[in-house]
C-alpha cells in the first residue's frame, strides 16, 4: 500500500503570477474542444490580469470541467482549479445570478437544507474504520457497487455528500451546518470516494486524514492488478488524480511497469479527461460530447478499457466496439481478496 | 518631428536629418542609425500604437466574408505581452485562425484597409516580436490538428499554429517523433519555423527550420502558395527563417524519425572554456546524437551527452569518453568542496550550487519518465524543468551565434557581462548543424553571415529568482551582450522587436534594404509583422 500522509503543501499561488508559458492550454479539456485561449486556464488567468470580471468570464467559467489536469502542469503553481472554482462562486452570487438556471439552484439548496438537518451519518460505522463513499452512479449500480465493496472489504458510508459536489460544481456555498456535520462525521475515518472533487476537497478540509480514490483503492487490489495486461488501456479518474498528483503519478508509474497496461495520461503524464463534463452537460442542459473520448482513442488501439468512472465508461461504449469494463469488474477470485482485508489493509 | 521643432528649422536642415516622409498607416525605413545604439544604456524601440485609422470599415469588411474577429480586453487580454514579459501591447480585435482560406480574405481586408496584423503561435518570442501594438492579433494555434502522418515515408502534414508539444503527443502514438524542436513544448510549429529551433540535437541534425520539407504559406496580399525547394522556391527560402514578414506559415510538411527513448549522460566541468572544447570535439566527430552544455554557475558548468541507440553510446565510450575532461557527480563534488575548503570566504556560492542541485536535478530523474535508465519523452522532462526552474514572468534571454572558432570568445565575453548584471545565471550552448543547400533560407537570420557547417549558439539567461529588475536594467543587459555580436560579426536568435536596432548593425544597410525592397513588394501595405524587423 502506498504511503497516504501528503507532503507538506507548497502555497498556492494566484492568477497574477501567470507567466503566460500555456502549458496548461496543453492538457486543457475545454480549450481542446474549441482551440481558443480563452478557453482555458491561461486564458482566464491572463483575463483577470487584465481586469476582467467573472461575468465577463462567465461562458469559460462554465465550461471549465474542474478536471485539475492544469493545476499540477503549472510551473508557478497557481491554484488554477481553486481559481475557477472562485470564479464559479462569484458568478453564481452576481445578481442577477446567470447559472445554473434557478430550478437548478433551488432544489440543490432544498437539498443542503435538509442534509443540514440530517442526523449525522455515522453510527453502525466505528470510528476510524475505512469507509467507501461510492457516490450516486455507483449506489444506482447494486451488482457492482456490491464487487466493489467485495474487493475494497470497506463499510459504506450513508453520506456519499453528493450535495456538497454539486454546490462545489456550481459555486454554490455550502450551508456551515451542512459542511460541518458531513466533516464531523468523516473525521477519523480513512476514506475511500469515488469523486475526485470531494477527495480534492477533503484533502483541505481534512488535512492528515488517510483518502484514496476508489480507482486506486481497487487497483491496490491482487485481483484486480493480476488480471490488468499490457493490452489494456486503463483509464484514470483525472480529478482525484490531478488533486493528489505528486503521489498519484508514481503509484499509476508503478501500477504500469508492474501490469503493462497503458495508461490514459499525455506525454506531461496528466491523466486525459475521457469525458468533457462541462457545467451544462452535467446539468443536462447541453448534450455531451465525445471529443475526448476520441482523442484518448486515437492512434491506440487497445483489447479493453478498464474505467475507473462510470460516466467514462458510458463515453467509450458510444465511440467505440471496444469491451469497457469497470475497474472493478476485473476483480474476479474470490481468494485473491480474501488475502488482504480491505483496501487500507 | 514637432511642428514647433520643424518650424525652427531650414528645408535643408531637415532634409539633412533625413527624415523621410512616411506615408499614413505605414511604416518607414528604420529610423535607427547603425550606430544609434553604441553607448546608449537603453534604446526604447518599442513601436507606437497603430492609431486605429479605418478599423470600422475594416471590421466590417472583415465580417461581411464571415470571418469572426473578437474585440474587448477578454479577448485580448491573453495577449498583452509574450514570453519575455517586457513589451506590452494590446491588439484592436482578434482571430483566431481556422483555415488558409480565413488567413487570406483577413490579410485581404487587412492589406485593403492598411490594417496590421501580427501573426502569433505559442507567443514566445522575447522581444515583443509575437505583441500586437493595435491592429489584429491572428492567433495561429486555433489550426493545430495533425492532418497526415506517413510512417513509411517519414514526413508529417501538419496545421501550423499546433504546439510542438501537440505534435509530439499525436506521433508518439505512432511510435515517432519530430526531429527537433525548442525545448519549451508550447512553441508552435510556424512561429518555429520562421525563427530558428534549436534542440540538443541541432549540432547533429540542425534546427527546426530546416526540417520543413514544405509549407502552405497565406502570402501578406492574401493568396495560398504551397512552397518548398522546388516549387515556389524564393518564398520557401523568404518565409523559412523570416520572422513572419514574407507569409503567414498556415501548414507545414516536416521530416520525422522513429521515436527512441534516450540515455542521458553527464560530465561536469569547472572551466567553461574546456567545456566548450570538449562539447565542439564531440560534435565534430559526430561522437552523440545530443550534446550541449548548460551551467549553474561559469564555475559549475555541465556537459550532457545523449544517445538514441546502446551501439552508438558503446562507441562513444570507446572512442570518446576518456577524452573528455569533465568529471562524473561524484567526483566533481569533491572536486568543488575542496574548492571551496580553500575558500570558505565564498560559502554563498557554494551553497547556491548545493541549493540548485537539489532542486534541478531531480527534475530530470522522475521515474516516471525513466524506464531501465533512459529517459523518454526528453523534451517534456527538459521544458517542465526550464518552465519551472527559469521560467518566470520575465523571461530574457540574449545571445549570441557565431561561428565554432570564434564560439569561446562570445561566451566568456558574454559571461563577462552576464557577472556584471546579475548574481546568477545559466548558460546554454548547443552547436546548430547547417545545410550547405540552406544558405539561402539563412540570408539575415539567427544564423551567422558567414559560416558553413556547423554555427555555435549561447543563451545567456538571468535566474530573477523573485527579484524586480527594471526594464532598463533588462534592456542595457541585453544591449551589453548583443554589442558583443556586432564586434564580433555574430547573429542572434531574438534580433527583432525590443532588438530590432541591431539589424542593420550587423547585418549592413545593404542586406537589411535589399530584404526591406523584398517585403515592400510583396506586402505593399506593410501590414503583416510590420514592426518586428523592419
Ligand atoms: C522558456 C523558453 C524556452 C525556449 N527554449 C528554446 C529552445 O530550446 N530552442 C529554441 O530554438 N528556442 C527556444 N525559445 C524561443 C522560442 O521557442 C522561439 O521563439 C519559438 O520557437 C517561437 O515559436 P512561437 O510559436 O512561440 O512563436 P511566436 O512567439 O508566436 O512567434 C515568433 C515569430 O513568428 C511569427 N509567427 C508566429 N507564427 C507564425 C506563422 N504561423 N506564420 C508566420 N509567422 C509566424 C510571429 O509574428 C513572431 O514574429 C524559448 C523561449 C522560451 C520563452
Ligand atoms: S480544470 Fe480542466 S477544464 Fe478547467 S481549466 Fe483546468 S484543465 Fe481546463
Ligand atoms: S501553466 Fe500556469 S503560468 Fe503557465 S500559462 Fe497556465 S496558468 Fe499561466
Amino acid at each position: 500500500m502506498f504511503g497516504l500522509t501528503p507532503p507538506a503543501p507548497v502555497m498556492p499561488r494566484d492568477f497574477s503570477a501567470c507567466s503566460g508559458c500555456s502549458l496548461c492550454v496543453l492538457v486543457c479539456p475545454m480549450w481542446r474542444a474549441r482551440r481558443d485561449p480563452r478557453f482555458s486556464a491561461e486564458g482566464l488567468a491572463k483575463a483577470q490580469q487584465c481586469g476582467a470580471t467573472a461575468a465577463e468570464l462567465a461562458a469559460p467559467i462554465e465550461a471549465c470541467s474542474l478536471c485539475g489536469a492544469c493545476d499540477p502542469v503549472c510551473p508557478e503553481r497557481i491554484d488554477l482549479s481553486g481559481m475557477i472554482m472562485g470564479l464559479r462562486q462569484r458568478l453564481t452570487n452576481s445578481v442577477p445570478p446567470r447559472t445554473p438556471p434557478p430550478a437548478v439552484l433551488g432544489d440543490l439548496s432544498a437539498m443542503l437544507q435538509k442534509a443540514s438537518g440530517a442526523p449525522a451519518a455515522e453510527g453502525a460505522v466505528s470510528r476510524a474504520a475505512p469507509v467507501l463513499l461510492p457516490g450516486p452512479d455507483l449506489r444506482a449500480d447494486a451488482e457492482l457497487l456490491a464487487r466493489v465493496q467485495a474487493l475494497v472489504g470497506l463499510v459504506l458510508f450513508d453520506d456519499d455528500g453528493a450535495d456538497i459536489v454539486l454546490a462545489l460544481e456550481l459555486g454554490v456555498e455550502i450551508p456551515h451546518a451542512r459542511l460541518h456535520g458531513f466533516l464531523d462525521a468523516l473525521r477519523g475515518h480513512s476514506i475511500v470516494a469515488a469523486d475526485g472533487l470531494l477527495l480534492r476537497q477533503l484533502r483541505r478540509w481534512l488535512p492528515g486524514s488517510q483518502r484514496m480514490s476508489l480507482g486506486a483503492a481497487l487497483s491496490t487490489r491482487a485481483a484486480v492488478r493480476s488480471n490488468l495486461v499490457p493490452s489494456d488501456l486503463y483509464v484514470i479518474e483525472p480529478r482525484a488524480f490531478h488533486g493528489d498528483y505528486e503521489r498519484m503519478v508514481g503509484y499509476y508509474d508503478r501500477l504500469q511497469r508492474e501490469t503493462g497496461c497503458s495508461l490514459s495520461q499525455d506525454l506531461q503524464r496528466i491523466a486525459i479527461p475521457a469525458t468533457s463534463s462541462e457545467l451544462g452537460q452535467k446539468l443536462g442542459l447541453v448534450a455531451g460530447d465525445d471529443v475526448q473520448a476520441k482523442w484518448l482513442l486515437q492512434g491506440r488501439k487497445p483489447a479493453r478499457i478498464i474505467v475507473e468512472n462510470l460516466a467514462d465508461r458510458a463515453a467509450f461504449r458510444r465511440v467505440c466496439e471496444i469491451p469497457v469494463l469497470h475497474v472493478a469488474e476485473l476483480g474476479e477470485d474470490p481468494e485473491m481478496i480474501k488475502s488482504r482485508p480491505h483496501a487500507f489493509g | 518631428m514637432p511642428a514647433g521643432v520643424s518650424s525652427l528649422l531650414t528645408s535643408d536642415q531637415v532634409s539633412a536629418l533625413k527624415i523621410l516622409p512616411v506615408e499614413p498607416g505605414t511604416v518607414g525605413p528604420c529610423p535607427v542609425a547603425s550606430d544609434a545604439l553604441q553607448g546608449i544604456k537603453r534604446q526604447q524601440t518599442n513601436p507606437a500604437r497603430w492609431n486605429g485609422a479605418g478599423w470600422e470599415a475594416f471590421v466590417a469588411a472583415l465580417r461581411a466574408t464571415g470571418v469572426e474577429l473578437a474585440e474587448g480586453p477578454v479577448a485580448c487580454g491573453v495577449y498583452a505581452t509574450d514570453a519575455g514579459g517586457t513589451a506590452y501591447g494590446l491588439p484592436h480585435g482578434v482571430v483566431i485562425a481556422h483555415s488558409a482560406a480565413q488567413v487570406a480574405a483577413l490579410l485581404k481586408a487587412a492589406q485593403t484597409h492598411r490594417v496590421p496584423v501580427t501573426v502569433r503561435g505559442g507567443g514566445l518570442t522575447t522581444e515583443g516580436e509575437s505583441v500586437a501594438f493595435g491592429g489584429v492579433l491572428l492567433d495561429m494555434t486555433g489550426m493545430s490538428r495533425v492532418l497526415n502522418i506517413d510512417a513509411t515515408g517519414l514526413t508529417v502534414r501538419t496545421e501550423a499554429g499546433i504546439f510542438w508539444h501537440g505534435l509530439a503527443e499525436e506521433l508518439r502514438r505512432e511510435g515517432l517523433d519530430y526531429l527537433s524542436a525548442p525545448l519549451n513544448l508550447t512553441s508552435s510549429v510556424g512561429g518555429t519555423l520562421g525563427v530558428g529551433g534549436i534542440d540538443v540535437n541541432s549540432a547533429r541534425l540542425g534546427c527546426s527550420a530546416d526540417q520543413a520539407i514544405s509549407l502552405q504559406v497565406v502570402t501578406p496580399t492574401g493568396e495560398i502558395v504551397e512552397c518548398s525547394d522546388s516549387e515556389n522556391a524564393e518564398l520557401f527560402q523568404r518565409v523559412i527563417l523570416g520572422y513572419g514578414q514574407f507569409g503567414v506559415i498556415t501548414e507545414a510538411t516536416l521530416r520525422i524519425r522513429p521515436y527512441t527513448p534516450l540515455a542521458m549522460r553527464y560530465f561536469y566541468y569547472s572551466s567553461l572554456r574546456t567545456a566548450i572544447e570538449d562539447l565542439q570535439m564531440l560534435d565534430a566527430a559526430d561522437a552523440s546524437d545530443y550534446s550541449g552544455i548548460l551551467t549553474i554557475m561559469d564555475c559549475a558548468v555541465n556537459l550532457l551527452v545523449a544517445f538514441d541507440s546502446d551501439e552508438r553510446e558503446a562507441a562513444f565510450r570507446k572512442n570518446w569518453k576518456s577524452k573528455l575532461r569533465g568529471y562524473g557527480e561524484f567526483g566533481f563534488a569533491l572536486c568543488m568542496a575542496g574548492h571551496y575548503a580553500l575558500r570558505p570566504w565564498r560559502i554563498g556560492e557554494a551553497l547556491y550550487l548545493l541549493r540548485r542541485k537539489r532542486e534541478v536535478f531531480p527534475e530530470f530523474r522522475r521515474p516516471e519518465y525513466m524506464r531501465n535508465g533512459k529517459m523518454h519523452d526528453r523534451t517534456v522532462v527538459y521544458s517542465r524543468a526550464v518552465w519551472k526552474h527559469w521560467g518566470s514572468r520575465n523571461m530574457v534571454i540574449p545571445d549570441l551565434a557565431t561561428s565554432t572558432e570564434r564560439f569561446i570568445e562570445a561566451v566568456e565575453r558574454g559571461n563577462a557581462v552576464c557577472r556584471r548584471f546579475f548574481p546568477h545565471y545559466t548558460l546554454y550552448c548547443v552547436g546548430i548543424k547547417l545545410r550547405p543547400e540552406h544558405q539561402a533560407h539563412y540570408e539575415m537570420s539567427c544564423v551567422p553571415p558567414g559560416v558553413q557547417d556547423r554555427a555555435y549558439g549561447c543563451e545567456f539567461e538571468p535566474m530573477i529568482e523573485g527579484a524586480v529588475y527594471s526594464r532598463d536594467h533588462f534592456q542595457s543587459f541585453k544591449n551589453a551582450i548583443y554589442d558583443i555580436g556586432v564586434d564580433m560579426g555574430a547573429s542572434y536568435y531574438r534580433f527583432g522587436g525590443m532588438m530590432k536596432g541591431y539589424i542593420r548593425r550587423v547585418f549592413g544597410d545593404a542586406l537589411v534594404d535589399k530584404h526591406l525592397a523584398m517585403k515592400r513588394q510583396a506586402d505593399p501595405a506593410m501590414i503583416l509583422n510590420r514592426d518586428v524587423i523592419f
